[in-house]
């Protein structure tokens, strides 16, 4: 019966963001009763490295939410034409269009809203879906009446969606919390974009929302002004439900920077609208060429992923612990365990895009060959790229051996590995073990590789593409390659145990002479 | 009710439902009067008889300007947008919004003035110049109206409403090769998802063959809609096709009822005419006996039976 569409990514939007989601998700799952019935989430722009949102709060949802819920990512790279023309992360119109484009042709509705309302109908019992699909073809809107802080986030239970309502339906009375703010026609009402009930047919014929409105701010009211312009009328829902938002202003978001906020023209969005058409984006509106990745929260999860690809690649311990140490002394022994780093390795990768192509270049062949099994087994399409110089004789459906110079221009994700080439699985680790000239010889490849690839990463991009590529280093903590590797990645601190690092290239590399001359400088 | 005195408004509200009860405006707003005085009960029925009569209103085509399809007096919005007109001074919306509002109740000279109001702010608009070629036409300038859709399509060619209007001045004009060229132009730009627009277009040219999917699809999309039903045994019938699903959907209104009499010989032509009340029925009904020669001299230009029976006089020369 409906749609409904909501946007945002896995940052801190507002105050106890989390928890307002979560409440919203499971709130607004409650109310639909159709099988058809979809909320799709845009998460735009979120970090590759992170999970989505709702992947990240997954925990806090109800299976009903889980079921009804699609998540449409869009990549940093599909938002990289744009950021240099807005100084917001999250764009509502390109949001909205690309889950409208997606949307279930088979609902009547689309439901514009937001991740911090709750809908409530005034009979109880009563399904948003029945209530729609008993409604005439029309524009509605309900008012929006405000939640204090104080409510929400001490009485709510995130996982109980239908005693939350309870409650706020005797809220609504006991604290007064139902007025209706009235507003200019068009708009109706303030804070109309948390809900705006349009038909999907009438959505597809006047080209979405406004693409060129960029800036932040009055999206809603631009749909609202274009919607009365083709219906002539902007109708109510009020005698059917009410929005609650659940206030989220001990914080001010990233939108908001009170009188200096940077809006979207008002008079040019608003005042001046003279069609309800935009000609200019009739065909490109919701970027209908672009692949946009489907996440769902009820099936073939991250999770489920990690675990089928580790399966495969390694056993379970077969005794309570081992160990390892980060003592100075032991920093040139370069031994790891690496059915214990391999999990943390694999942690890295989930998140991206599963055609991504990863190039590895390591020291330890098992090291390669294991991740490879991993790497499909977590689901990963793209290739595991090998170059030809690491010497690696390695004969895995899913590695591809090439020129290094070659397969750079192919490679999304870097992954550089810096063991051993003599250790074999049982060998102690971190004993104080010497590189044999093997290893040294076949350290050197690696590192020469490394240094060549991460300072040239910006000028061996693959065609077309304009975001930085990520950079993972595999042993390169508390050993002599961590300063190596942090010469040139911009990598956080991470623990000694997981063996990982990860960042992307500086734009300068950084060398341990500058780093000692700095730090000089500073002793005074 | 915007001052506070509610029990007042719905007072006045209820006289005006007195005076004319298929006042939608009126019974919605007496309804969140109700609603506000703590009497949702009694409130809840006459929000969705509001409802229900918005929803009865036959809007119009498809293929033409959005506007035509606005249902409802209006009569709160066009007050509304007044009142922003007194703050705000420098936007287009509040005129084109109150322009709409008066052509879609019949009001050309009205709404002319606002849209030449808008024009003033948004000089060359190409979407009020449409608009205030819908209202020339409606007041049958032709000839200024083919000008202003004209200017409008020069700043945006790809607009299938603006060229559906020009066509229609065109065709009330005589120029129906003019008129046919800018249906098909309007044709070539409808997605294939507005089936009923598409249908619309192809009848207006007499197309039976072309409107034949279009009206398939369009039935599919919405099956209570009476027309998309009838113009198909139309269609049929022009094609000289076996006539198949003759009866109207159940729980369709009076009109057009009598049309699906006559096309499955269950009515003879006078019945069909005494019971067609307005001039467009009438029209619709000569049209269905295929007198294309009175349809083409007494129905609205606008209509798409003008244009169908135009195109099969010139057909048939």
């Amino acid at each position: 019966m409906f749609s409904v569409i909501i946007y945002g990514r896995n940052d801190s939007h507002g105050y106890n963001l989390h928890k307002r989601a979560a409440i919203s998700f499971n709130a607004l799952a409650e109310v639909m009763s159709d099988a058809d019935d979809e909320i799709l989430f845009v998460d735009y722009n979120t970090p590759d490295d992170h999970p989505t949102f709702p992947e990240a709060i997954h925990d806090t949802l109800t299976d009903k939410a889980k079921k009804h819920m699609r998540i449409l990512r869009v990549r940093p790279e599909q938002h990289a034409h744009l950021k240099s023309k807005t100084h917001l992360v999250a764009l509502e119109s390109q949001s909205r269009n690309v889950a409208l484009r997606r949307s279930n042709p088979r609902n009547r509705w689309i439901l514009y809203t937001n991740t911090d309302m709750l809908l409530l109908s005034r009979k109880e019992g009563e399904s948003l879906s029945d209530i729609l699909g008993a409604l005439p073809d029309g524009f509605y809107q309900v008012p929006r009446f405000e939640i204090p802080e104080m409510l929400w986030e001490a009485a709510f239970d995130r996982k109980d969606p239908a005693g939350n309502l309870a409650k706020l339906r005797d809220w609504s009375m006991r604290f007064h919390l139902n007025q209706v703010v009235h507003n200019f026609m068009p708009m109706k009402y303030d804070a109309l974009g948390d809900f705006q009930a349009v038909l999907r047919d009438d959505m597809f014929a006047i080209h979405g929302f406004d693409e060129s409105m960029i800036l932040g701010w009055h999206c809603d009211s631009n749909l609202a002004a274009r919607l009365a312009l083709y219906r002539g009328r902007v109708d109510t829902l009020m005698d059917k439900a009410f929005g609650y938002h659940c206030d989220h202003t001990r914080v001010a978001a990233a939108n908001n920077k009170g009188r200096k906020t940077t809006m979207n023209s008002h008079d040019k969005y608003i005042w001046n609208v003279s069609s309800p058409y935009i000609p200019e984006q009739a065909d490109s509106w919701g970027w209908p060429d672009v692949e946009i990745e489907e996440v769902r929260l009820d099936r073939d999860t991250s999770y489920e992923r990690y675990t089928a690809g580790l399966a495969k690649a390694i056993e379970p311990a077969t005794v309570p612990f081992t160990s390892t140490s980060c003592e100075w002394h032991l920093f040139d022994d370069l031994t790891y365990d690496l059915s214990h780093t391999l999990p943390f390795v694999c942690d890295q990768m989930l998140t991206y895009p599963r055609a991504t192509a990863v190039m590895v270049v390591g020291s330890r062949a098992e090291f390669v060959s294991r991740f490879a099994t991993a790497w499909r087994g977590m689901g990963l399409t793209g290739p595991v790229l090998v170059p030809r110089e690491c010497h690696l004789d390695l004969d895995h459906p899913a590695i591809e051996t090439g020129r290094f110079a070659d397969l750079l221009r192919r490679t999304d994700l870097f992954l550089f590995e810096f063991g051993l080439a003599t250790q074999k699985e049982g060998d102690p680790v971190r004993t104080g073990r010497e590189a044999s000239p093997a290893d040294r010889k076949q350290l050197k490849i690696v590192e020469r590789l490394f240094r060549q690839a991460a300072s040239t990463e910006s000028a061996t991009r693959p065609s077309g593409r304009r975001t930085p590529r990520r950079f993972i280093g595999v042993n390169v903590i508390y050993n002599r390659y961590w300063p190596i590797f942090t010469d040139y990645v911009g990598a956080n601190i991470n623990p000694f145990c997981s063996q990982v690092l990860a960042g992307f290239p500086l734009e300068v590399p950084v060398t341990m002479r500058e780093k000692i001359l700095k730090f000089r400088k500073r002793a005074g | 009710m915007r001052a506070g005195e509610i029990e007042a408004a719905r007072e006045d509200f209820e006289r005006a439902i007195e005076l004319l009860p298929d006042f939608a405006e009126a019974l919605a707003s007496h309804a969140e009067c109700l609603d506000m005085l703590g009497r949702s009960g009694p409130a809840k029925p006459e929000y969705e008889k509001a409802r229900r009569l918005w929803a009865q209103e036959r809007g119009g085509t498809p293929d033409r300007c959005y506007l035509f399809r606005q249902q409802g007096r209006l009569t709160f919005e066009v007050e509304s947008y007044e009142l922003a007109l007194k703050r705000i001074k420098t936007g287009s919306f509040p005129l084109s919004a109150s322009g709409n509002a008066l052509l879609a109740r019949g009001k050309p000279e009205e709404a002319l003035r606002f849209y030449d109001q808008g024009l003033k702010v948004k000089e060359k608009d190409p979407a009020i110049l449409a608009l205030k070629g819908e209202a020339l036409s409606m007041l049958g300038r032709y000839r200024q109206a083919v000008d202003t859709f004209t200017a409008s399509l020069n700043a945006n060619p790809r607009a299938p409403e603006t060229l559906s209007g020009r066509a229609i001045a065109f065709a009330a004009m005589g120029r129906l090769d003019k008129a046919n060229d800018d249906w098909r132009r309007q044709l070539a730009l409808l997605p294939e998802t507005q089936s009923a627009a598409r249908a619309c277009v192809a009848l207006r040219l007499a197309d039976y063959e072309a409107a034949l999917p279009e009206l398939e699809r369009a039935i599919a999309r919405a099956p209570a809609d009476p027309y998309w039903r009838l113009y198909r045994l139309t269609a049929l019938k022009r094609l000289h096709r076996p006539l198949d699903g003759t009866a109207p959907p159940s729980g369709s209104a009076a009109w057009p009822r009598p049309l699906f009499d006559l096309l499955a010989g269950l009515s003879t032509a006078d019945d069909v005419l005494a019971a067609a009340t307005s001039d467009g029925r009438r029209a619709e009904a000569l049209f269905q006996m295929e007198r294309f020669k009175d349809v083409a001299e007494r129905a609205s230009p606008a209509m798409i039976e003008y244009a169908a029976a135009r195109n099969e006089l010139s057909q048939r020369r």
